[in-house]
């Protein structure tokens, strides 16, 4: 699972409500790995909007890894910044571990690079 | 703007005019034609363009449209065809030295090479002096009878109209090939077919630089073909076994990921994950330029939903198992339950009015019963505007392509307004795939309707 989608991913148990806990979920034990891909600039500006980026912010120090504080002005002529969000949403990857919800404790597996988003049967 | 001829392959003429209108936007061209004069029984249709680059470039990524040509003339008969193009004697000039080759094709009769050669040779007064080449020609003519449908070969028989004109372009129905699903590593029992599949991405106005999601990604047919042209994709399914490829036809090839990497898309199909579209954990907002997807009919994969059967108490989850609490098992699968067209159609509809940006698209395919069909089967939403609905019969029941462009932002669920106005056009008319599974497996008998509300 790449950064960008966990990026767009939160909780949704019931009753698990509170936007500030179930959103961004927190990673554990992951193991990750770095897949080298094109970069499509176009794709890039366009999601920017899209992408929370206080989340992807906090996410990024969760896993050590780089990331400029803000979106600048110009993002689309900014190759620096460019490059520092393709290489943290487009390729790292998330092959194992979980993703735990601060909210209710809910632990999302990954496997594979697999995430495994179903709720069990009191959570619905 | 001048004319040119569009030679349409002859498969789901339904869809044909939907995807020229797709592709127009997609290319940014402006295009005009008369609606009026398409008919479904002709492969061929004549549409008005700035110039040949813009046409060239507006059929490149059609499915539906063979080639291009730039018009030269027609008529009821080679006479009235060579009038015409020796109107203009002065367009000729340009082709007198380059290589060359005519292409004559015909519907509806089939001409045999001696009748191809004697046609092409009546175009000698154009005076062309350059080599003829079938590989590489600089230019190429193309010859079009139409003989319109028929069952046998009438051999003396007028054509309806003869069509001459330059090739100026081709569309890509080589993909139908290269994506066809008996080529492909991994596959399931409701892989979408290649043609359909690659028309589905046009419809969506898959490009590079969009984000487009399938919620019931299945064997990520869609993703592939949406990726192809450009655009980034993700998918989902309540089933990870069709993810992951522990299912289906071919198993044990890693799934989605084999055909990622038969057809290098890797870089572009960003991920699957398993979820319920009914549960999703989508955070809020607008996400996606386009969703495209086959609902499940329930016909041949049973549609499912995660949910208890009447409110039974959850015990389940919290019992024992080996020590651990079952739903904390890696092997937990929670219960499920039926999950009926009408509700998955409606609920598919909200979900695109909230996660599609303004100007985005669902595209997703809507079983219809044929004898009943009813334009009002077509569910509707105050931000979702009808752009094509194509119909593929079978019989007794059709599948209908539905386009949808997203209009207008979405006030979410504020006061239940503009919830109350979706579904169907009219709250009292059901529509016609509501129980359509049992519909389907009683051969789509009339039933009345409150059978079919308790059914």
């Amino acid at each position: 699972m790449r950064i960008i989608t966990h990026n767009m991913l939160k909780c949704h148990v019931k009753n698990c409500t509170d936007p500030n806990k179930q959103f961004p979920l927190r990673f554990k034990d992951v193991q990750l790995e770095q897949v080298e891909a094109e970069r499509n600039d176009e794709f890039l500006v366009r999601m920017l909007p899209r992408l929370d980026w206080p989340a992807l912010l906090k996410t990024s120090k969760e896993l050590g890894m780089g990331l400029p504080e803000s979106i600048p002005e110009n993002p689309g002529e900014d190759e620096e910044f460019l490059q520092a969000v393709h290489t943290f949403i487009m390729e790292t990857h998330v092959k194992e571990g979980s993703m735990v919800c601060d909210g209710c404790a809910h632990e999302y597996k990954i496997s594979n690079g697999i995430p495994n988003m179903l709720l069990a049967e009191h959570e619905i | 703007m001048p004319p040119f001829i569009v030679h349409f392959a002859h498969y789901h003429e339904d869809f044909r005019l939907a995807e020229l209108d797709a592709l127009s936007l997609l290319e940014n061209i402006q295009i005009s034609y008369d609606r009026s004069k398409y008919s479904p029984d002709s492969p061929i249709f004549l549409i008005d363009i700035e110039n040949s680059e813009q046409a060239e470039k507006l059929v490149r990524r059609a499915i539906l449209i063979r080639s291009i040509s730039e018009y030269w003339g027609s008529g009821h008969s080679y006479d009235d065809l060579f009038t015409e193009v020796k109107k203009r004697p002065e367009r000729w000039d340009a082709y007198k030295q380059c290589s060359f080759k005519f292409t004559v094709d015909s519907f509806g009769k089939s001409l045999t090479q001696e009748q191809k050669i004697e046609i092409i040779e009546r175009f000698s007064f154009l005076g062309f002096m350059g080599p003829i080449r079938m590989k590489n020609a600089e230019q190429e003519f193309f010859v079009f009878e139409d003989y319109g449908e028929s069952d046998k070969p009438v051999p003396n028989q007028q054509a309806r109209m003869i069509w001459f004109g330059r090739v100026i372009g081709r569309g890509s129905r080589d993909l139908v090939d290269r994506f066809d699903v008996k080529k492909r590593t991994y596959l399931g029992n409701t892989t979408m077919d290649a043609e359909l599949s690659l028309l589905m991405a046009n419809q969506a106005l898959a490009r590079p630089g969009s984000l487009v999601y399938d919620p019931f990604v299945g064997t990520g047919s869609f993703l592939l073909t949406c990726s192809h042209f450009g655009a980034c994709s993700v998918g989902s399914d309540i089933d990870g076994r069709q993810i992951r490829g522990t299912a289906g036809f071919r198993r044990n090839v890693d799934g989605i990921r084999a055909n990622l990497a038969q057809y290098n898309l890797g870089s572009r199909v960003l991920d699957t994950a398993v979820f319920d579209i009914c549960r999703n954990p989508w955070r809020p907002g607008a996400l996606f330029d386009a969703i495209v997807t086959d609902p499940p009919y329930g016909v041949r994969a049973g549609a499912k939903r995660l949910g208890r059967r009447n409110g039974t108490v959850p015990e389940n989850s919290f019992r024992i198992v080996d020590g651990v609490t079952n739903y904390k098992r890696s092997d937990y699968y929670p219960p499920t339950v039926p999950y009926e067209m009408s509700d998955v159609i409606s609920d598919l509809m909200e979900f695109a009015a909230e996660k599609l940006v303004v100007g985005g698209r669902l595209v997703y395919w809507l079983p219809t019963v044929a004898e009943e069909y009813d334009p009002r089967d077509v569910p509707v939403h105050p931000v979702l505007k009808l752009v094509a609905n194509s119909e593929q019969p079978f019989g007794g029941w059709s599948r209908r392509l539905i386009t949808m462009e997203k209009i207008d932002r979405f006030r979410g669920d504020a006061n239940g307004d503009e919830l109350s106005r979706c579904g169907s056009g009219d709250s009292h008319h059901d529509p016609a795939h509501k129980n359509f599974r049992d519909r389907y497996f009683s051969k789509f008998e009339p039933i009345d309707n409150e059978a079919a509300q308790t059914g």
